[in-house]
């Protein structure tokens, strides 16, 4: 590993100069002569029997070249293959206020929208339903007619002796703590842009996707094509963060669309109805009991979370389940009871958002601690520390715990914030808090199951001595293809120049699961080193050739093949390449990875979500201000520390670090998603804020190596992890500021201003108490 | 054309002279003054006006002047926010207004917004800036043409909010409004240039222009303080100008205006009761309390009304504290950009 | 002033677009960022809103950057318009482009364009500015993928490379 040790600042994006000068090309840049323009319809009602969708006077205005319904949508959809329920274009029913009941292709925006007005939809609406409870209740109606009392799913495990942890413990505490829903907010609207070709039968599909290949195979499934007429590419993507982890409506109506027209569709959504899409992280009621020693030892933890799911499953079992699983691989914990409830609610759909499912439950955990230490006088940092794992091992709900960075990633935040001095002695007003979190690196089992490996990654070379690497995997900004350059590089002795990438086209590149739950680094950098290493040994095989030597004899090294035994002896690596075609012609390797059936978790049902190769781990201090008149928060710096296992692009994992700690940050202080009777009032960056450049602290950002034992060059994930952590230090920062504890999220200045007067009320009657003594 | 949400057909008509434009007033029935867009273009964006004449008048040259002659600045009303926000001069004559300019929006909208713009604002409420799928999904209020108002539904008017910046630096600084009809000019103190209804909340005839503010010098210290979630890109939540003026440590004028609680931007009643007064502790009280009752946040906004009121009061008292400090520098203007 | 066209009629504008004039039938409703995209072929400029809200769409019209998507395009008959294509001479980075590209302040660089636009629109105006300066500069531009720090960083670092 020579290279990668000498250029530990890391490398640019090898995609970077495409996005710097304007030349990248997103999903609305691209060619889109000729395409028809696609609208959708949207339900004005939240909770409706459908009984009549007319598109006659629709579809006779000249200029509209498509029309479709529910009618034409046979075949539901969904990501897991146990919960689709959903329709491109709602048929039977209505459940939620923005829901896509009709679409259009047109000749262009102006008649597709006045086909849409032209459209009549009318129902008999039904009791809707907002919040978990109302959903819930005895007497609701169902949402779902195969979801009694609202529940898509719940969630029932127990590890351990969770009755003689309580008993044996020296406090126990219990805490209520409200997460507002978020939204990921990706700065790229939605778009897609579909081709259908009918004298071939052939689809070609573009749009802002993370998840090419499930896109590929849910196309094939709602339009009942074969899956071999399909081919997706994925253009550059201006964010995910999870938006994009499902296959979503609009992807499939404006396939759909472009079927009926028989051309061209292109749709691009207002940010309202990105909004809409939504797919996001759940409002989350969680109810955290913990049992601490004196001695600041765990010893027992139970934890009833309620998520509000919206009207359709989506990711929501995958969701309910990590909200439990990932109480687990943090700290040694020897007992841990788990009550999972995912409600349905007449809402858009929630999904998966960066830290999916983890964040709410963290926050709401690290919280109760660190209100637990303080009543026992223990330090925040030392509690923590009494709890630690030793890896290797194995924690309660049977996940491979392989590297644990943890203790390290406490002391350097610990030292870089000054924690020890400084900590207690700020002015009234600042205050430090800190918390920690940790992160899979990739799903250890796949949503579907085909027995194939989790990863495969092609690598070509070819007479000009250049290096191909195809992925899959869809580089959507956190800079994967970059990460395969510089594995195949490093493995073959190249410069990362010699090396391109081609990625997420399914006409050229293998097939590959998706940019989500940080799976990529992990698994396609596994298959890429893979692949590099295969295509060095032809090569090496070859040079020996050659040079008449051993292969044993041959190192690759800088660019070349040389004998270890005889100095001088010696090829370039486009010699090597030359000598390897012989006979052969192009030279096409395979690479895979697969996890070991022992990582995929437990038995238990549900018992593979959470499974991973390997936790990334998190420390981080936060620094705040709080105005105790008008209830801003602002926060002065973050210190944060993340074990990715190796950096094996030190810049892009401290840019992924930055992004999630500040994009917890958003979610810790002002975003939120708020519906007034089911409309979404905060479609718009106006209403949904998230902070500005004159909102958000400097970060310092420290990377710690524990090399796992099976990642690549020992890396695991690096872009989730650190987010989950921020708002807990957040809370525990302003309790330190002002003494207050906020039981929820945001903390917005009116929730601060809440707490503030909740507690001179307290200080009040307390004196009041204390006079009358 | 593909993106969603594009502008109505309309048309665009750009005038020389302010008698041109007050007669294109006159002529064309359904048309809005486009001064720089910046709140127009999105609600006609948003389908909340619906023109087919856009009279453009950022022709108008003299309506772009700055001029300060005697004891009076004269800002014409096409002055773009960003200029008064980076004129030193404006900073140290005038400070509320320069940090008032300086709280608007984001840089861009700074570039692109106007005086007359802004005081010219829109009310807005979270029932009406929505798309017109929102409003016609939810059912139309007064301000959108319906029978009822979503916010207070027993009630007659529309309680959408004022939410300018300047407006009430203005109405502190005790500026006047200069207007301009087809029978000439008029001017009115600022804060008689609005009414309290959030359908009409502009006392401005229909061909009637925005020419000028005239901000009369004085020795008052003023500043303003805004409140926001934001600290870019968002309205305030409640917004406090305060002008006065302080001899031998006691109070002997004192202004004090608040935007973002009413329909309009409100002139504090009551003050003349702390003249004569020393700014303590007591006095600060007063103020805030004067606020506090005054002002009447209704749920317009997703954050609470409640606390907008209690912001306001807080302000209040910290800006009134700070002017009458010994050494007020300019209060409450936020890191302006370098000329 | 302006012709009053027709209804949907267009008149012929005159824009010097990336320094070079170009006179097109523009239509009086068309907004900037849509004749940048659509007449003029540039899709360097982005959207990211319904309108005001983001800065993706952030150009310089004469050195100054304001959101393209809030301003029309027969107003910028006579004037000078730049965009990010038009940055960087004869294949050679501009220094702006240059820093965000090595210092990663891009990473998805869908604000990317209007990022480097407004930070370009302050470099003009105050060459070496402060950091707190650079924070005011870039307060109508969102990122969500950056955290911003990166960004401050790539600007600083263009200001050190010089023009
Ligand atoms: C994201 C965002 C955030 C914003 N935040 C703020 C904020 O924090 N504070 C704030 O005050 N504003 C804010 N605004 C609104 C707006 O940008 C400013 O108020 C700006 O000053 C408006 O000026 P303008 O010239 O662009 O107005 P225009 O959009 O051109 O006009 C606004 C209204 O005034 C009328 N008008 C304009 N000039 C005249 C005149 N001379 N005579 C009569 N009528 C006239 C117009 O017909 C129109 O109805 C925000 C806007 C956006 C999009
Ligand atoms: S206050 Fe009432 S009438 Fe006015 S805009 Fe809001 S809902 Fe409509
Ligand atoms: S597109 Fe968002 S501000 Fe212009
Ligand atoms: S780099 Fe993705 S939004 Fe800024």
């Amino acid at each position: 590993m020579t290279k990668l040790a000498g250029t530990r600042d890391g490398v640019p994006l090898i995609d970077g100069i495409d996005k710097v000068t304007g030349r990248a090309r997103y999903t609305a840049d691209l060619d889109h002569r000729g395409a028809f323009v696609g609208r959708i319809l949207r339900s004005p009602c939240s909770h409706a029997q459908i009984l009549r969708v007319d598109v006659e006077r629709a579809r006779r205005l000249p200029g509209v070249v498509a029309i479709l319904t529910g009618e034409d949508c046979r075949v539901p959809y969904g990501v897991l293959p146990i919960a689709m329920n959903e329709y491109p274009l709602a048929r039977g029913k209505v459940r939620y206020r923005g829901e896509p009941v009709a679409a259009v292709a047109a000749i262009d925006a102006e008649t597709a929208a006045r086909a849409l007005s032209l459209i009549e939809f009318e129902v008999r609406e039904l009791p809707a339903y907002y919040e978990a409870d109302q959903a819930r209740a005895a007497d609701a109606v169902r949402i779902h007619d195969d979801k009694p009392g609202n529940l898509e799913r719940e969630v029932h495990h127990t590890f351990g002796d969770v009755a003689a942890g309580f008993a044996t413990a020296d406090l126990v505490r219990e805490e209520v703590i409200d997460c507002a829903e978020v939204n990921h907010a990706q700065i790229e609207p939605h778009a897609a842009l579909a081709e259908f070709d009918p004298s071939t039968g052939r689809l070609t599909m573009q749009s802002v996707s993370q998840v090419t290949f499930y896109l590929h195979m849910m196309l094939a499934r709602c339009l009942e094509m074969d899956e071999s007429r399909i081919r997706v590419i994925k253009p550059f993507v201006g964010g995910g963060f999870g938006a994009r982890v499902e296959v979503l409506n609009f992807e499939l109506v404006t396939a759909m669309l472009a079927r009926a027209a028989g051309g061209k569709v292109s749709m691009e959504l207002s940010r309202e109805e990105t909004f809409i899409t939504h797919r996001a992280r759940p409002q989350t009621r969680i109810r955290v009991k913990l049992g601490l020693g004196r001695d600041g030892r765990l010893r027992a933890c139970e934890c009833e979370v309620v998520q509000r799911g919206g009207a359709y499953a989506g990711y929501g079992v995958i969701t309910i389940l990590y909200a439990g699983s990932l109480l687990h691989g943090l700290y040694d914990l020897p007992a841990v009871k788990y009550d999972g409830y995912r409600v349905y609610a007449n809402l858009p759909p929630c999904g998966a958002m960066r830290g999916h499912g983890s964040v709410d439950t963290r926050h709401a955990f690290e919280v109760l601690l660190d209100r637990m230490a303080r009543e026992l006088g223990l330090d925040p940092f030392e509690v923590r520390r009494r709890n630690l794992l030793h890896a290797p091992t194995r924690t309660l709900n049977e996940l491979a715990i392989n590297s644990y960075g943890l203790a390290e990633c406490l002391d350097r935040v610990e030292a870089a914030s000054g924690w020890r001095t400084r900590r207690g002695r700020l002015p009234r007003g600042k205050g430090l808090g800190m918390a920690c979190s940790h992160y899979v690196s990739g799903a250890a089992k796949p949503i579907h199951w085909t027995g194939e490996p989790h990863a495969v990654v092609n690598v070509k070379v070819d007479w000009d001595g250049s290096v191909t690497a195809f992925t899959g995997a869809a580089d959507i900004g956190q800079g994967s293809s970059t990460m395969v350059a510089i594995a195949v590089a490093e493995t073959l002795g190249l410069p990362i120049e010699q090396v391109r990438v081609i990625a997420a086209d399914s006409a050229t590149t293998p097939k590959d699961n998706g940019a989500y739950s940080s799976r990529i680094t992990f698994m396609v950098g596994n298959a890429a080193i893979d692949a590099a290493r295969r295509l060095r040994r032809l090569l090496t095989e070859a040079a020996a050739r050659r040079l008449e030597r051993d292969p044993a004899d041959i190192d690759c090294a800088d660019g070349r093949f040389r004998s270890l035994s005889a100095a001088g002896r010696e090829i370039s690596f486009g010699e090597a390449v030359k000598a390897a075609l012989v006979d052969q012609g192009t030279l096409t390797v395979k690479g895979t990875f697969t996890c070991p059936p022992d990582a995929q978790g437990g038995k238990h049902r549900g018992g593979a979500v959470g499974s991973t190769m390997g936790f990334s781990y998190a420390a981080q201090v936060v620094e705040v201000s709080v105005d105790e008149d008008t209830g801003r928060i602002s926060v002065d710096r973050v210190w944060v520390a993340l074990d990715c296992g190796f950096a094996i692009n030190p810049l892009a994992v401290r840019g992924q670090i930055e992004g999630a700690v500040w994009m917890g940050m958003g979610q810790a202080l002002m975003e939120e998603t708020r519906y007034l009777d089911g409309m979404p009032a905060h479609a718009s960056f106006l209403e949904y804020r998230m902070p500005t450049s004159l909102d958000s602290p400097p970060i310092d950002a420290q990377i710690v190596e524990s090399i796992d034992p099976n990642g690549p060059f020992g890396a695991k994930e690096a872009s989730e992890g650190a987010l989950a952590s921020f708002a807990p230090a957040l809370v525990a920062a302003i309790a330190d500021a002002i003494g207050v504890d906020l039981d929820v999220l945001p903390a917005t200045p009116d929730r601060v201003l809440d707490a503030v007067v909740a507690r001179r009320r307290r200080e009040r009657l307390d004196a009041l108490a204390g006079g009358g003594r | 054309m593909t993106a969603p949400l594009p502008l109505p057909r309309v048309r665009v008509i750009r005038p020389a002279t302010v008698e041109a434009a007050i007669a294109a007033r006159a002529e064309c029935p359904q048309h809005e003054v486009l001064a720089g867009g910046t709140d127009l273009l999105v609600n006609l964006r948003r389908g909340l006006l619906a023109p087919t004449v856009l009279i453009d008048i950022t022709g108008i040259a003299e309506l772009e002047e700055i001029r300060t002659t005697g004891d009076r600045t004269r800002i014409g009303a096409l002055v773009r926010l960003a200029r008064l926000a980076e004129d030193p001069a404006i900073a140290s004559r005038h400070a509320a207004l320069h940090a008032a300019a300086a709280s608007v929006a984001a840089p861009g909208h700074r570039r692109l917004g106007t005086v007359g713009g802004n005081l010219c604002l829109q009310t807005r409420c979270i029932y009406f800036n929505q798309s017109a799928w929102w409003r016609a999904a939810n059912g139309a209020c007064l301000k959108s043409g319906g029978e009822v108002c979503h916010v207070a539904p027993e009630g007659e008017r529309c309680h959408a909010a004022f939410s300018g910046d300047l407006a009430p630096a203005l109405i502190a600084l005790d500026a006047e409004i200069e207007i301009a009809g087809p029978g000439g000019r008029r001017r009115v103190a600022c804060a008689d240039l609005y009414h309290e209804e959030g359908r009409a909340h502009l006392r401005l005839a229909a061909d009637e222009l925005v020419t000028a503010i005239e901000v009369p010098a004085s020795a008052a210290r003023s500043g303003y303080l805004k409140e926001r979630i934001r600290r870019s890109f968002d309205f305030p939540l409640a917004g406090v100008a305060i002008a006065c003026r302080t001899e031998g440590g006691r109070l002997n004028a004192l202004r004090i205006s608040v935007t973002g609680t009413n329909s309009r931007p409100l002139l504090i009643d009551g003050t003349a009761a702390l003249l004569g007064r020393r700014v303590d502790e007591s006095v600060l009280t007063a103020a805030e309390k004067l606020v506090a009752k005054q002002v009447r946040p209704m749920r317009t906004t997703l954050f609470p009304a409640n606390h907008r009121r209690s912001i306001a009061a807080a302000l209040t008292r910290r800006l009134l504290g700070a002017l009458a400090a010994p050494a007020a520098a300019e209060v409450g203007a936020p890191p302006t950009e370098a000329p | 002033m302006f012709e009053s066209g027709p209804v949907p009629g267009k008149r012929l504008v005159r824009i010097r677009v990336n320094g070079r004039w170009r006179e097109d039938a523009v239509a009086d409703d068309q907004l900037l960022v849509d004749y940048l995209r659509e007449t003029a072929g540039l899709t360097g400029t982005k959207t990211g809103c319904d309108g005001g809200e983001c800065g993706a769409c952030t150009v310089l019209v004469d050195d100054e950057p304001v959101p393209s998507c809030l301003t029309l395009a027969v107003r910028c008959e006579g004037r000078s318009v730049e965009t990010i294509e038009g940055l960087g001479a004869g294949g050679r980075l501009h220094r702006l482009q240059r820093a965000f590209h090595e210092k990663l302040g891009a990473q998805c660089g869908y604000c990317t364009p209007g990022m480097i636009m407004a930070a370009e629109g302050l470099l003009r105006r105050r060459p070496d500015p402060s950091e707190a300066e650079i924070r005011e500069a870039l307060a109508g531009n969102l990122c969500r993928c950056t955290g911003y720090v990166k960004i401050v960083e790539s600007v600083r670092a263009a200001v050190e490379a010089g023009a």
